[in-house]
């Protein structure tokens, strides 16, 4: 009956299945880099929960990600069971994230912003001294993960496999946790603190449990990145790593959950497509990319493309205009600003 | 005490390398209301060129006068191509529109200068000079100098020209500005282009300490920007005396807390700032702006 609302739950099935199709034929890297696509898309899931949908920039994700991948690894290399190692990698980074944020969320917007530079900046020196936990610069190498006998998969398949499972459901948590009351509390706390205040919700409490889940995120991720590259270093804890994530999701879209897939797939994609283009000049590559996608669509891929099937869906329904309206500055999220306090939509008119 | 004093005196020094960026940080963000990620890459980007021009065969004044030059030229062309059409936008896509200026500048330096490190020399004799008994380095003595001269410059730029009064009446309202016959666009050009020069002016200083490479001026962005927010984001003179501060505790704590040492020493003023923030959220020097409803 609803065309937009069985397209809601047909799409992620279909992509769902899809995905579990494609390993059974795709080569080893293919397979491996889709795995990476998948870690990183969880890894942005935790910075879009965040930034976008609660608005605070933050600067240090790459942190929390490189703390869940060195506790997956130390519980690897000291046989931990797997479930032990991921609750560690997710929480360890979780506790942190909170403790800096109890203070920090007393700042707001670019100050918040420029102190979550931190703990990249911090970690980094760190993990390159304590070796006997990290591995110091050459980083903490692990071979586990291998595909059960009997299965008739490869490692690679098995590891993907793995990563689609966690990532899955992680984004159908992350799902619930946004269209439900915390989502709806970090939505008024981004448009406008002082309504937010006025309602009775905490921004304080929210910004800090925004953090928690983003942290956790990152640490899951950071799991996922040792169950796919067998590797823990220094680099992924790199400042470098948050920017590019950052540049990605917002190439992908903010508070938008396939924003964080799209951000995935850019982020591991483009470096690699940049590459094959011409290897020494892929940061020329990259950054026109990223310019150009904010040139055509600032709002990030996820929105473009969903305000042209909600105008596709229009038409097929005969509702829409003879002509393609001028696209509407729609809401991408499930709670996002209403037009009317967007930039420019005072001056369009609304299609009836 | 002799020791301590040269460490202070170094300090001031490289806090004056991280002033000179914060001070551009300041610019754009009082012009534009955004924070710069490519400032540092910019500054980079006209080093190159004053480096370029000394290995000509020119004078080493002369270079540094060129690239200051190639630098406003540089700020002005990117605000104008690029960020004029992010202004009044969202600010988050204004500040990855400068982060992807940054991968694209690194990229764009590092296809034309390659990616080795090269020296760079020294705008200063590499003297001591003593005085009171304590020996101090000249080139430290200079960049502190030549900080405190530039500080001076914008601020009668700032307060008794007809163009400062027209950018700060830009960064206090565009819209007012825009009505009282103002050519908003023209001054935004201009405060990007005063900042890629303060810019190149912190790369021309710093190079010949970390040598010449494409990721050079990296981390003394993240200095630059915590002093600029320690500063409070609006305050030049904020911007300096936060740079002063992080160079001298960062410095101190480098070489005397035996913990620390030199992996360590950029945490201390990171973690200093983030107390002080704490307390003064909107800065040392930075306005406090009510909120309305």
């Amino acid at each position: 009956m609803n065309a937009s609302r069985a397209l809601k739950v047909a799409l992620p099935l279909g992509v769902l299945v899809v995905l579990a199709i494609v390993p059974l034929s795709a080569t080893p890297y293919t397979n491996y880099q889709l795995s990476l696509v998948g870690t990183f898309a969880v890894a942005i899931l935790g910075l879009n929960i965040v930034s976008g949908y609660a608005g605070q920039i933050s600067l240090g994700q790459s942190a929390f990600m490189g703390v869940g991948a060195y506790a997956a690894a130390f519980g690897v290399a000291h046989g931990w069971p797997v479930v032990l190692s991921f609750v560690v990698a997710a929480l360890l980074p979780a506790a942190i994230g909170a403790l800096v944020a109890i203070p920090a969320v007393r700042l707001r917007g670019n100050a918040l912003a420029v102190v979550t530079i931190i703990l990249p900046i911090i970690a980094v020196p760190l993990a390159k001294r304590y070796a006997g936990v990290t591995g110091g610069s050459e980083g903490r190498s692990v071979d586990w993960a291998h595909v059960p006998s009997g299965t008739g998969l490869e490692d690679d398949q098995w590891r993907y496999y793995l990563v689609l499972v966690v990532a899955a459901v992680l984004f159908l948590l992350g799902r619930n946790i946004l269209s439900g009351r915390i989502g709806r509390a970090f939505a008024i706390v981004r448009t406008n603190e002082a309504v937010a205040s006025a309602m009775g919700i905490s921004t304080h409490r929210y910004k800090v449990v925004a953090f928690t889940i983003a942290a956790g995120y990152g640490g899951a991720a950071g799991f996922l990145y040792v169950l796919v590259v067998q590797f823990a270093s220094p680099d992924l804890l790199n400042f470098q790593v948050t920017i590019n994530m950052l540049a990605a999701l917002v190439i992908g879209g903010f508070a938008n959950l396939w924003g964080a897939v799209i951000a995935g797939l850019f982020y591991v994609y483009v470096p690699v497509v940049a590459g094959a283009v011409d290897p020494s000049r892929t940061n020329i590559f990259y950054g026109a990319v990223v310019l150009v996608v904010l040139f055509i669509v600032p709002g990030g891929v996820s929105g473009g493309i969903v305000r042209l099937v909600r105008a596709l869906l229009a038409r097929l329904r005969g509702r829409g205009p003879a002509s393609p309206a001028p696209p509407r500055p729609r809401a991408s999220g499930p709670e996002s600003t209403p037009p009317s306090l967007r930039a420019g939509a005072g001056s369009r008119k609304e299609p009836q | 005490m002799q020791h301590a004093i040269q460490q202070i005196v170094d300090g001031f020094a490289a806090g004056s390398i991280y002033g000179a960026l914060a001070l551009a940080l300041v610019l754009v963000y009082r012009a534009t209301g955004m924070i710069n990620f490519a400032q540092g890459l910019l500054a980079v980007a006209s080093t190159y060129i004053a480096w370029t021009v000394w290995r000509a065969g020119f004078p080493l004044l002369a270079a540094v006068v060129l690239a200051v030059a190639a630098a406003l030229v540089l700020g002005a062309f990117t605000e104008r191509v690029v960020i004029r059409r992010f202004e009044g936008g969202p600010p988050h896509t204004a500040v990855v529109a400068t982060i992807a200026l940054l991968i694209l500048i690194n990229g764009l330096t590092g296809s034309i200068w390659g990616y080795v490190s090269q020296p760079f020399p020294s705008l200063f004799p590499s003297g001591t000079v003593t005085v009171g008994g304590v020996v101090l380095a000249i080139p430290s003595l200079a960049t502190t100098g030549v900080l405190i001269v530039v500080v001076v410059l914008l601020q009668l730029l700032f307060l008794r020209t007809r163009l400062g009064l027209g950018l700060r009446a830009v960064a206090d309202n565009p819209e007012s500005s825009a009505l009282s016959g103002l050519n908003v666009g023209r001054l935004l050009m201009v405060g990007w282009a005063l900042a890629a020069a303060l810019g190149a002016l912190a790369g021309v200083l710093i190079a010949p300490k970390v040598y010449l490479d494409p990721t050079m001026m990296d981390t003394i962005l993240v200095y630059a920007l915590a002093a600029a927010v320690l500063g409070g984001l609006d305050s030049p003179l904020g911007a300096v005396v936060a740079a002063w501060i992080i160079g001298v505790t960062e410095n101190l704590a480098g070489t005397y807390i035996p913990y620390v040492r030199d992996d360590l020493k950029i945490g201390v003023p990171l973690v200093a700032m983030f107390v002080i923030l704490l307390t003064r959220p909107q800065g040392l020097f930075g306005r406090r702006k009510a909120a309305r409803v």
